[in-house]
């Protein structure tokens, strides 16, 4: 008995001790063996001579209600991987403290000051199309409204994209989106839970146009040798989603932490993500495939954190009355 | 007398095991959020479209099901020459556990070709038909199977019109069981969440379970996903009960060896039957075809099969591990039942029957989402999460478990439980003379339990890691960045899996399960 | 001494009363019109039937509340002795709490000429047979009240003469004392030290 719990001890004091220097929620896809996961994690762990863990939940938000359930209890020193959206409510929750990381390196463009978030990828949300299939895209989003081409996006409930469309609809249109949505719904293919299963309807012809990211080229370009795939280019201009880290409240390893912000705003990270994320680099002067200078680059609209945060509830209700078939 | 007191305390251990699952789980999300569930919901316009919803597909789905089972059923049973009948049960038996991802996809492969539109309500149907269906098929072609031979030789000799044989022998045999069947396909189609998901078309489309995972996904609005949640309990739990109350869980027959005198069927009847037979084993087909025919267009070059391998090994592994304990829980679960079945305790039996296999009815994204909570603030969740997995997996096979091994088991109960009580059998003695008996309905029900846990994927979400991923999980992966072509191939691989597991099992069968 | 003492059972919302003796060792035949109870006896002195009122006793201890695991009884059923999965030698091989008499088991299939039919399943054997294979084990078991429900129904003339001895002799041999429902009348003659008449 007595030798029984000297081993049982012993184990757990080794799961114990085992613990990273550096513990990071993130997303699901951000660490596949084919995402940016593996190789930041072997750069990093190779500048800071320490041991990192990323530890991974189904997505963005869950990474937020992940930290939301632990409370104080939690083993994170790193959030990455929500979006700007949920910054707000984020920040509100007291779940971040401040970086102190320096912004000056990142895009003019992105115009980005917050003292608790730095971003490290973005992207712009756009409607995807075969361009071998369709010769003329609309270039609006009311062209696009308006027409009968068939659409895939998104439930804003439960997407990231889908909640992008949302925002983009509501500044587009304002007061008149419940007509918008009403006449989107008449070419609606169908509404997805996610980005993926969107995408893969349609690229098994399941539509005209799927929303995805203005990236979403580049992606087929590199990996497949596919050219036709294109992101459609509106002139209101379009929602971007800004993927960002940030350093928990509880975190015991403030320097590292600070020390990891860093490093994903370096030329050494900048370079492996947008390849391996598909999404835009932060900082200027990263070598990218030729393709990502083919990419559209449109006007940036939108609404500030602040403004989604309390808007948010009611522009769901307008949609799911108004977005029915 | 002695021996039987272990069996017992297995027994009722076993469903205060389940129950805790529940228990607990609802307990995370209650104990989480400082107010109760949200009533007030109760009177918003939303919460009723949803539930009139959730009723009507589950209503259409379950209906449909069974109505168009019955035909098929009486084909199998008589034309019993029809070429390919084993395979045909294998098949169905496919459709009914083949996992929801690889359903969709074939699906959705096939609406492209057709140009027709699969989502909305006509979706959600057709791929709830698809999945249930084979199954009703195959418990009426059993229970048509189990009508005594003596009974078509006394109709032979009463000269019994088609009409006559359909109103006196066949339906009373089938009315017990239509009404279970119909019960338990409301219950799944009820609790739908990923074809509900995929293939709704929109926000019209939402169903409770559906409502509960917006509830919790962006919001974490525990007050209004408990709600929801104990509505959805009470109406599939209250249905289900009344549902195992009303059907019976009827008797097949004493075993007989003989079926000379099962008529035939001739003529234009014949006929039909046979081309629809045709129809169905097509309609069956299509999907996977579609699959197949994708992947066959695909490029493959920047796949290893290799880094399958490791999924695949610990799919099946925690499959096995749920299918054995599942099958340990549900067998002793059903030793105190029976026991109340042969006492005419009707009332207890049937309450300790809905307790068994509540699981079916508790919504799977509560209790997966509770359990989670319960557990993140309790333990090491990323060390020890594959426990979970496999604990919550085993819960949810549960319920199949002993809904197909309980009427077997009455069976025995009813054909020779007097006897054994007289000849005092008792402990191991008993086990061996009941193991022949039962022996394969065991194995069909393992059969179908692992490879119900295998397809399993909505718990792994919450609880998975990158070291052990699950073949299901692997496809969500590379679904979800941009890797279409390796999905459909994993799909491809864990259908084939499934596919090659029930064919074992059929191969090693008496024709009996 | 089996007692029955105003044995008071309900049935398809009637009553029916039993009041009688059997010495230990006796054979009683219980006769009576179909439907007047004589199953119905039998079930409840097994443990099958719970009664409303009375006592079942044997050698001055109450039955009543044991179960039927525990009764001292060795039951033949009207139908369904066989387990039809096991083979004949298996099936006969039951109901002995330690090893089965293999010796006397061979001896009593020889008289009741079923000794060739020990590997084979129930199914294949006739009614006749399957009643003889029954009976053996039925009175080769250690329990010493013996409950026989139409115990000769499937048999012809000739089998039946022969299976009537044994069982007398075999039950006087081995000291049972056997309740017997029979519509025979040669049955009792045969057999029975004494009768019952059941009455509605």
């Amino acid at each position: 008995m007595k030798n029984l719990l000297v081993a049982v001890s012993a184990l757990l004091l080794s799961v114990a001790t085992y613990a990273a220097d550096l513990t990071v929620y993130t997303y699901d896809s951000f660490v596949s063996d084919w995402g940016p996961g593996p190789k930041l994690e072997k750069a990093f762990e190779t500048q800071c001579q320490c041991d990192l863990e990323f530890i991974a939940s189904e997505d963005g938000v869950s990474i937020l209600n992940r930290l939301r359930i632990e409370k104080d209890n939690t083993k994170a020193d790193v959030l990455l991987g929500i979006d700007d959206a949920l910054i707000e409510v984020t920040r509100k929750e007291g779940l971040v403290q401040s970086h102190e990381v320096s912004l000056d390196g990142l895009k003019k463009e992105l115009n980005w000051k917050d003292s608790d978030f730095v971003p490290f990828d973005y992207g712009y949300f756009s409607f995807v199309y075969d361009s071998s299939k369709i010769a003329k895209p609309p270039t609006s989003l009311k062209e696009l409204i308006e027409s009968d081409a068939s659409v895939i996006y998104q439930d804003p409930r439960t997407s990231t994209p889908g909640q992008g469309l949302m925002l983009w609809v509501k500044k587009v249109y304002g007061d008149e989106s419940p007509a918008a949505w009403s006449q989107l719904a008449q070419h609606t293919v169908t509404v997805t839970k996610g980005w993926w299963e969107a995408y893969s309807m349609f690229l098994e012809g399941g539509a005209d146009y799927v929303l995805s990211y203005n990236t979403s080229p580049a992606y087929h370009v590199v990996t497949e040798s596919k050219t036709q795939y294109r992101a459609a280019l509106f002139e209101e201009g379009h929602v971007a989603q800004v993927e960002v880290a940030a350093i928990t409240r509880t975190s015991s390893n403030r320097v590292l932490a600070q020390q990891f912000l860093e490093f994903l705003i370096s030329k050494d990270a900048q370079a492996i993500i947008p390849t391996t994320n598909w999404m835009l680099p932060v900082i200027d002067g990263v070598d990218l495939p030729p393709v990502f200078s083919e990419l559209i680059m449109p006007k940036r609209i939108g609404f500030t954190p602040d403004e989604v945060a309390v808007q948010r509830k009611e522009w769901l209700k307008e949609w799911r009355s108004t977005a029915a078939r | 007398m002695k021996k039987r007191v272990p069996m017992r305390v297995a027994g009722w251990s076993s469903l205060f095991l389940i129950v805790l699952i529940t228990v607990l789980a609802f307990q995370g999300l209650i104990g989480f959020s400082e107010s109760g569930p949200d009533w007030a919901l109760l009177n918003d316009s939303y919460f009723h479209s949803i539930l009139v919803f959730s009723l009507k597909q589950a209503l259409l789905s379950a209906l449909l099901s069974v109505v168009l089972a019955w035909p098929i059923a009486r084909t199998l049973y008589y034309l019993p020459n029809v070429p390919a009948l084993n395979s045909f049960l294998s098949l169905c038996l496919l459709c009914f556990v083949m996992p929801t991802l690889v359903l969709i996809t074939g699906l959705v492969v096939l609406a492209g070709q057709a140009e027709w539109s699969l989502y909305g309500l006509n979706g959600i149907l057709l791929a709830h038909i698809y999945l249930n269906m084979p199954f009703a098929i195959r418990v009426f072609y059993q229970q048509l199977k189990g009508i005594p031979d003596s009974s078509w030789k006394l109709s032979a000799q009463l000269k019994l019109s088609h009409w006559q044989r359909l109103r006196i022998i066949e339906w009373p045999s089938l009315r017990g069981t239509s009404l279970m069947l119909f019960g338990f396909i409301f219950v799944l189609c009820f609790n739908s969440f990923a074809i509900v998901l995929a293939l709704g078309g929109g926000p019209q489309s939402t169903t409770l379970e559906v409502a509960i995972y917006q509830a919790l996904k962006y919001d974490f609005n525990i007050p209004e996903a408990l709600m929801l949640a104990w509505v959805q309990l009470l109406i599939a739990g209250g249905l289900f009960l009344m549902v195992s109350r009303m059907g019976s869980a009827n008797w097949l027959s004493v075993d007989t060896a003989s079926d000379e005198w099962t008529p035939q069927a001739k003529g234009w009847r014949s006929w039909l039957m046979k081309s629809s037979y045709y129809l169905v084993w097509l309609v069956l087909l299509l999907p996977i075809l579609a699959l197949l025919f994708g992947l066959i267009q695909g490029d493959f070059s920047r796949m290893s099969l290799a880094s399958l391998i490791k999924p695949t090994l610990i799919t099946v592994s925690l499959g096995l591990f749920s299918a054995v304990i599942g099958m340990a829980l549900a067998y002793a679960m059903l030793n105190p039942i029976r026991q109340m079945n042969s006492l005419g305790q009707t009332r207890r039996r049937v309450f300790f029957e809905w307790l068994a296999t509540h699981a079916l009815v508790a919504p799977a994204m509560v209790v997966s989402v509770g359990l989670f909570i319960f557990l993140l603030q309790r333990i090491d969740i990323d060390r020890w999460g594959i426990v979970f997995v496999a604990i919550l997996n085993t819960s949810i096979v549960v319920p199949f478990a002993v809904q197909k091994l309980k009427p077997r088991l009455y069976q025995f109960d009813a054909q020779y439980g007097d006897l054994s009580r007289s000849l005092k059998l008792q402990g191991w003695v008993l086990w061996k003379i009941e193991w022949p008996f039962i022996k394969s309905a065991f194995f069909s029900t393992f059969a179908l339990i692992l490879v119900l846990s295998m397809g399993d994927v909505a718990i792994f979400s919450i609880f998975g890691s990158k070291e052990w991923t699950t073949l299901p999980w692997l496809i969500y992966e590379y679904a979800g960045t941009y890797r279409m072509v390796e999905a459909s191939l994993a799909s491809m691989l864990l259908l084939a899996l499934c596919a090659l597991i029930l064919w074992l099992f059929e191969k090693a069968q008496t024709p009996h399960a | 001494m089996l007692k029955i003492s105003q044995l008071i059972i309900e049935r398809d919302g009637k009553q029916l009363s039993y009041d009688f003796r059997l010495e230990e060792g006796k054979i009683l035949a219980i006769q009576g019109l179909s439907g007047v109870g004589k199953t119905t006896l039998l079930s409840a002195i097994a443990g099958f039937v719970e009664s409303i009122e009375g006592l079942i006793s044997w050698q001055g201890d109450s039955l009543n509340s044991l179960p039927v695991e525990q009764r001292p009884v060795s039951y033949l059923f009207q139908e369904h002795n066989l387990f039809e999965h096991l083979s004949v030698i298996e099936n006969l091989s039951l109901g002995f709490s330690g090893v089965a008499p293999k010796a006397q088991i061979v001896e009593a299939t020889v008289v009741l000429q079923v000794a060739d039919q020990l590997e084979k399943r129930p199914r294949e054997l006739s009614g006749g047979q399957r009643q003889r294979v029954a009976l053996i084990r039925t009175l080769l078991r250690p329990e010493p009240l013996v409950l026989l429900d139409e115990p000769f129904a499937e048999l012809d003339p000739k089998t039946r003469a022969i299976a009537t001895e044994w069982v007398r002799d075999t039950a006087k041999l081995l000291g049972k004392t056997v309740l017997m429902v029979t519509h025979q009348s040669e049955d009792v003659d045969r057999v029975a030290d004494e009768s019952l008449v059941l009455e509605c």
